[in-house]
């Protein structure tokens, strides 16, 4: 009787040799061309279609990016999670508060953080602003668990 | 601008399970499996729990 030879271990796949970084890059960049880019190309339309538009809904349902807060500790959290969403988050802070701002001034007197609280305050008086700013959040979340998704596809973890 | 809570609530359940389903499954029955399970229970919970708080009233 003829032992056969154990069966060799395949060769990677190919996507385990891609450097899982440009990928992560380019998820954080525009949400859902990491998986573009790794050759999963409906799956990156559909969840660039699904984090868009949990993004615009936020902004019209009354949503507001967050300033860092020094007395609000969960802010700092907050905007990790805007970030995550690369440039929308430029494009949210524009249409929300108005400027590129990230830090509410810390002395209480300092006229601009007044300026800033104040237009925070308009979309705070929007009936829906919780639903908004739950999307805005929500979209920053997706885009993290994508970013994290096109690494571990990447790196060979995931199909 | 949506005002509808109920509209929100729903479309944020769509587009939750939507993303899950493509970001956990890969075959085309299984994820309208998922979205329609997690959807359809992502309603249907906030539902039941918005009737249990019915009676629970904020204070004025």
């Amino acid at each position: 009787m003829t032992e056969t030879a154990p069966e060799l271990p395949a060769d990677p796949p190919a996507r385990a040799r891609v450097s899982p970084l440009a990928p992560c890059v380019l998820a954080w960049i525009v949400p859902g061309l990491g998986h573009a880019w790794l050759g999963r190309r409906g799956r990156g339309a559909a969840f660039f279609t699904v984090v868009v538009a949990t993004f615009v809904l936020g902004i019209a349902s009354g949503g507001a990016s967050t300033v860092i807060d020094r007395q609000q500790p969960l802010s700092y959290l907050a905007i990790v999670d805007n970030l995550a969403l690369g440039p929308l988050d430029f494009v949210a802070r524009r249409l929300t508060i108005g400027e590129l701002v990230y830090r509410l001034p810390d002395p209480e007197a300092d006229p601009r953080r007044h300026e800033i609280l104040a237009r925070v305050r308009d979309r705070v008086r929007i009936p829906t602003y919780e639903y908004g700013s739950t999307f805005l959040l929500t979209a920053g979340l997706m885009n993290i668990l994508l970013i994290l998704d096109a690494f571990d596809i990447a790196s060979g973890r995931k199909d | 601008m949506l005002r509808s809570h109920f509209l929100n609530m729903a479309l944020f359940a769509l587009l939750v399970s939507v993303f899950f389903a493509f970001l956990t499954q890969t075959r085309g029955r299984d994820r309208v499996r998922v979205m329609l399970v997690m959807g359809g229970a992502m309603i249907v919970l906030s539902l039941i729990v918005a009737y249990v708080m019915y009676p629970f009233p904020l204070p004025r």
